[in-house]
C-alpha cells in the first residue's frame, strides 16, 4: 500500500504539470496574432489608428504645430499594448518633418508592416503631409 | 481515510483553479487590446474613406483661407495638390482622382461668400469628386460630393430706455452643414454713426453661450439713430469665418 501511495502522488504531480503545461499552450496562440494574418491586421490596425486622428483634423495640427509627443501619446492611447510603431511625417517635396522620433520601441529584428496615409490639415493654410507609420508585433 | 490520501485532490483541484484563472485572464487582455479597433474592415474601404476624409480636408481648408480673405482660386489650386498627391498613391493600383468646382450661382470657382445685411451669411465650398482605382484585382469607381458650409444668422431687438441710451438683445446661431455648430470666436459689433464698436464691461455686455451654436449677447449703448444696426463676425471651430449684419427691431 505504501509503494501504490507513492506512485499516486507521481501520477497527480503529472496531472498538475500537464494541466499547467496545457493551459499556457492553449493560451500563447490566442494572445498573439495569427502568423497568416498579422500583416494585413496591423495594416489595418494602422489606418484605422490615423484615420481616427485625421478625422477631426488631430492629425493635421499636431504634425503642422509639431507636438511629437502629443502625436506620440495619440498613438499611445489608440494602438493596442505591445504593438511597436515607428511613425515619420514628409511634406509635399518628400522632405522629412519631424525632428524628433516618434517612436515607442527599438523595432529591430521585428517584422515591420509600413503603412503610407496621406494628411491634409483643416486650417487655411493648408499643408499636404506624407506619412509613413511602421507597425511590428513582436507575438 | 485520510487526510494524506485526499490532500493530492486538492491540489490538483487548486491548480486546475489556477489555470483556469490565467486562461480566462489573458483572454480578458486578448479580448480589450482587439476590441480597441473594428479589424472586420475591409483595407480597400478604408483607403477609399481616407482618400474621402483627405478631400473634405482641402475643401475646409480652402474655404478657411477664401472666407479669412484668401483668393477664391484656393479651392482649385488646393485641390491641384491633393490629386497629384493621390495619384501617386499605387496601395490599390493606379489611382485616378479628378474633381470639378461647383459653378451653379451662387457658388463661383466653387466658392460662395455671402455677408448679408439682413441676419443672414454664409461661407460654403462644394466640389465634386470622381475616383477610380484599377490594378489586377480591383476595379473601382466612386464619385462624391463634398459640401462646406457654414451659415450664420443673427436677430436682434432693442428698446429704448432713457433719451439715447438702449438696451439691445442679440441672438446668433451657427450651423455647419445645417446641423448646429460651436463657434471658435464671435465678435459682436453695434453701429454709433459711421462707426462700428465693440460692447465691452461697461456696456455691461453678457454673453449667454447655450452650447448648441446659439449665443444671445445682451448690453446697453447709447446709439442716437432710432435704427440700431449690429454686426456679428464668426470664426466656427474649423477657422471659417463668417459674418452677417441686421438691424435690430424694437419691442
Amino acid at each position: 500500500m505504501l509503494d501504490n501511495k507513492g506512485q499516486i502522488r507521481i501520477i497527480e504531480a503529472f496531472l498538475a504539470i500537464s494541466v499547467m503545461f496545457s493551459a499556457l499552450v492553449l493560451t500563447t496562440p490566442m494572445s498573439s496574432m495569427p502568423d497568416l494574418e498579422k500583416q494585413g491586421t496591423l495594416k489595418k490596425l494602422g489606418t484605422q489608428v490615423l484615420i481616427e486622428l485625421d478625422n477631426n483634423g488631430t492629425l493635421g495640427k499636431q504634425i503642422q504645430s509639431g507636438n511629437w509627443t502629443g502625436l506620440r501619446q495619440s498613438l499611445d492611447l489608440l494602438l493596442p499594448l505591445g504593438v511597436f510603431y515607428n511613425l515619420t511625417v514628409y511634406d509635399e517635396n518628400m522632405q522629412r518633418v519631424n525632428t524628433q522620433e516618434v517612436v515607442n520601441s527599438n523595432q529591430q529584428g521585428l517584422e515591420a508592416v509600413g503603412i503610407q496615409y496621406l494628411c491634409v490639415t483643416q486650417n487655411s493654410d493648408t499643408r499636404f503631409y506624407t506619412i509613413l507609420l511602421q507597425l511590428a508585433w513582436p507575438g | 481515510m485520510d487526510k494524506k490520501q485526499n490532500s493530492g485532490q486538492v491540489i490538483l483541484i487548486a491548480v486546475l483553479a489556477m489555470a483556469l484563472i490565467l486562461l480566462s485572464a489573458q483572454v480578458y487582455v486578448f479580448e480589450v487590446q482587439m476590441s480597441a479597433v473594428n479589424l472586420n474592415s475591409n483595407p480597400l474601404n478604408d483607403y477609399l474613406f481616407a482618400i474621402k476624409l483627405g478631400s473634405r480636408n482641402v475643401v475646409v481648408g480652402s474655404i478657411a483661407n477664401a472666407s479669412g480673405g484668401g483668393s477664391r482660386t484656393v479651392l482649385m489650386a488646393n485641390l491641384e495638390k491633393w490629386v497629384a498627391l493621390v495619384e501617386k498613391q499605387n496601395q490599390f493600383g493606379r489611382t485616378a482622382l479628378n474633381y470639378t468646382v461647383e459653378e451653379t450661382a451662387p457658388y463661383s470657382s466653387g466658392i460662395w461668400l455671402f455677408w448679408g445685411a439682413n441676419g443672414f451669411g454664409v461661407a460654403s465650398a462644394f466640389a465634386h469628386f470622381t475616383l477610380n482605382l484599377s490594378d489586377r484585382e480591383v476595379d473601382a469607381d466612386l464619385s462624391y460630393l463634398i459640401n462646406v458650409t457654414t451659415t450664420l444668422t443673427v436677430e436682434g431687438t432693442y428698446r429704448t430706455i432713457k433719451a439715447d441710451e438702449k438696451q439691445v438683445n442679440v441672438t446668433v446661431n451657427l450651423l455647419n452643414e445645417d446641423k448646429p455648430a460651436l463657434a471658435g470666436q464671435v465678435t459682436l459689433y453695434y453701429r454709433v454713426l459711421d462707426s462700428w464698436l465693440v460692447p465691452n464691461a461697461s456696456n455691461n455686455c453678457a454673453v449667454t453661450d447655450y452650447g448648441n451654436g446659439t449665443y444671445r449677447a445682451s448690453f446697453h449703448a447709447n446709439i442716437p439713430s432710432q435704427t440700431v444696426e449690429v454686426s456679428v463676425r464668426v470664426q466656427d471651430q474649423r477657422a471659417i469665418f463668417v459674418q452677417a449684419n441686421a438691424t435690430c427691431s424694437q419691442i
